[in-house]
């Protein structure tokens, strides 16, 4: 049996400041990176699928798309997996990730120590959004070696942008949609209703230029649409403008906006426990 | 450090038209076990909950550590240590992961290795949390409440689905704790646990206080009537027993075997063994036993379900 030291490790130390909050969530990320990449099966599904799912459609199809200036498929594709890789890890693995911890405890647990609850959440944001960007490297990188998909230096920017933009605004959606999951076992189905349907008419999988146009209007409502437009914006080889798209990030802002507000009101819930 | 740990004066909760807890009033003193028991749907959880700063109050007021739970302030976590009934940890990370990442939540912390030591999980740091049994994990429950030093520790039954020896090495903890001056607020539905942790023990049911002291007074048990139980030899029937006053029973639950409960326990047991040896009779099995905190903790409760009904 040991016996109870007097000692610890830091005895008054440390008055709490924003350095000190900013390395706790630092420390936050580094462990649910741990965490993330040590369930395979898990990060499988998350990370490889959409890569896996780039490699397969741009293997079919060495196409060109006669209505889109006669660009390569795999042109035309990328940036929309890319997209829908973001949706999918943020909005599916914070919904369903905060449904399992919510029903096993782990969220009352952590409500019980003194870490503040955005700096919970602003750690899973921040390693989701980690991993959202490594998969944007390696579909840029596959892109580049297997499909010639050349990135112009000067868009750049603009994907930086839709990526963090896109990764923060599905991040809080998924967490305002832990709300309407009533449990765990649900959250798959649920997160896959809210996504897949929106994603068919979002010009992901194919342009959308024979689509009548009030199904079209309907997409652009949504921040689907949205995030597959600003990337495929900063993609297409044919245009000379700019490489951001304004409109589409000025909606995606504003979902962030209503995702944020939405989740807040579920973290303060007593209900959330 | 004040006088209280925690203050609680006419405590209500209402879920819609039931009212869980109603109208409770208590307080703990630093560095007091207390006890909190009751039957389940006593109101024991939500009332536990309030205190953790889970649960808001519908009326009533609240002091834990002079705030109030409520704010849910960082002040008052980073003094407080909670062992849920069930909560799960970080399944992917081992055993020190957790712990050192809990650590750093907290201003003050314990040694990692002090911590694994203390529960008796030694050799299985570097294990991964999802790969604990059941009993490991309710261990690590216990290192998790204790990571930040805490000065008031709640204990939802802790030891639940412990084994015996490792449920003593927890009472020898808390036990520990309290030497340093730290305050347990505990919860369980083992008797003897009450027994050997509690300074003070509450017995809840129906969303009330029915009764507040120590394991050894409450409830009158101190001066309820003794029982004296003894098998006489097969040659002496009950009624060849000496006079023992008016006031005491003698019941013969099986043959031979007699119960005598009696007010004066003392003046009893010696009127009954001084026969025996001036007639050379052994006494076999012979107790002296008061009502155990089990009998008061089952007459306590069963009398409010039926004033209830």
């Amino acid at each position: 049996m040991t016996a109870l030291s007097q000692t610890l490790d830091r005895p008054t130390a440390a008055r709490r400041g924003w350095r000190s909050d900013l390395a706790l969530i630092g420390w936050q990320v580094a462990y649910e990176q741990r965490a993330f990449w040590r369930n395979r099966t898990r990060a499988f599904f998350s990370f490889g699928m959409p890569i896996m799912l780039l490699l397969i459609f741009a293997s079919l199809n060495n196409g060109r798309i006669e209505q889109l200036h006669d660009i390569k498929y795999v042109v035309f594709f990328l940036p929309g997996i890319m997209a829908y890789g973001i949706i999918i890890t943020q909005f599916v693995n914070m919904a369903g990730g905060l449904a399992i911890q919510r029903d096993n405890g782990l969220l009352k647990r952590m409500r019980g120590t003194p870490l503040p609850g955005w700096a919970y959440v602003t750690g899973r944001v921040g390693s989701t959004a980690l991993t959202s960007v490594g998969m944007a490297v390696v579909m840029l990188v596959i892109g580049e070696v297997f499909y010639g998909v050349h990135l112009r230096a000067e868009a750049l920017p603009a994907i930086i942008i839709a990526v963090l933009l896109g990764a923060a605004t599905f991040a809080a959606l998924g967490m305002a949609a832990v709300s309407i999951i009533p449990n765990a076992e649900a959250a798959p189905v649920v997160a896959n209703v809210l996504i897949l349907p929106l994603s068919f008419i979002s010009g992901i999988w194919y342009p959308m230029t024979d689509a009548p146009s009030w199904l079209l209007d309907v997409a652009k409502v949504f921040p689907i649409q949205r995030l597959a437009d600003t990337l495929q914006t900063a993609f297409d080889p044919v245009n000379h403008g700019s490489t951001f798209a304004g409109n589409d990030l000025l909606i995606l802002a504003i979902w962030l906006v209503v995702g944020v507000r939405l989740a807040m009101k579920f973290w303060s819930r007593e209900s959330a426990l | 450090m004040q006088d209280h740990a925690i203050e609680v004066e006419g405590l209500r909760k209402a879920y819609g038209d039931l009212e869980a807890v109603s109208g409770l009033t208590f307080s703990v003193a630093a560095g007091e076990v207390f006890c909190l028991l009751g039957p389940n749907g006593a109101g024991k959880t939500t009332t536990t909950e309030i205190l953790e700063g889970y649960r808001a109050r519908s009326a009533g007021e609240v002091h834990v550590l002079g705030h109030d739970p409520e704010h849910g302030e960082r002040a008052l976590r980073e003094r407080v240590g909670i062992v849920l009934q069930e909560a799960a940890a970080q399944a992917e990370l081992t055993v020190a992961e957790v712990l050192t990442m809990y650590g750093r939540y907290y201003p003050r912390r314990r040694p990692v290795d002090e911590l694994v030591g203390l529960v008796g999980l030694d050799g299985r740091q570097d294990v991964r949390v999802k790969l604990l049994s059941g009993g490991q994990k309710r261990r690590l429950d216990l290192a998790l409440a204790l990571v930040g030093d805490p000065d008031l520790l709640f204990l939802d039954e802790p030891t639940t689905g412990f084994d015996p020896s490792a449920r003593r090495q927890a009472w020898t903890t808390i036990k520990d704790l309290c030497a340093l001056g730290k305050t347990v607020f505990l919860t369980t539905h083992f008797m003897d646990e009450a027994q050997a942790l509690a300074d003070r023990v509450a017995v809840m049911a129906n969303g009330k206080l029915v009764a507040i002291g120590t394991p050894a007074e409450i409830g009158g048990r101190d001066t309820a009537p003794t029982e004296i139980a003894f098998t006489l030899p097969a040659d002496v029937a009950v009624a060849d027993l000496p006079d023992l006053g008016p006031e005491a029973t003698i019941s013969e639950p099986a043959p031979g075997r007699v119960v005598v409960v009696a007010p004066h326990g003392l003046r009893t047991s010696h009127a009954i063994t001084g026969w025996a040896l001036e007639r050379g009779h052994e006494l076999r099995g012979f107790e002296v036993t008061q009502p155990s905190l089990e009998d008061i903790y089952l007459r306590l409760t069963e009398t409010t379900l039926e004033t209830t009904r």
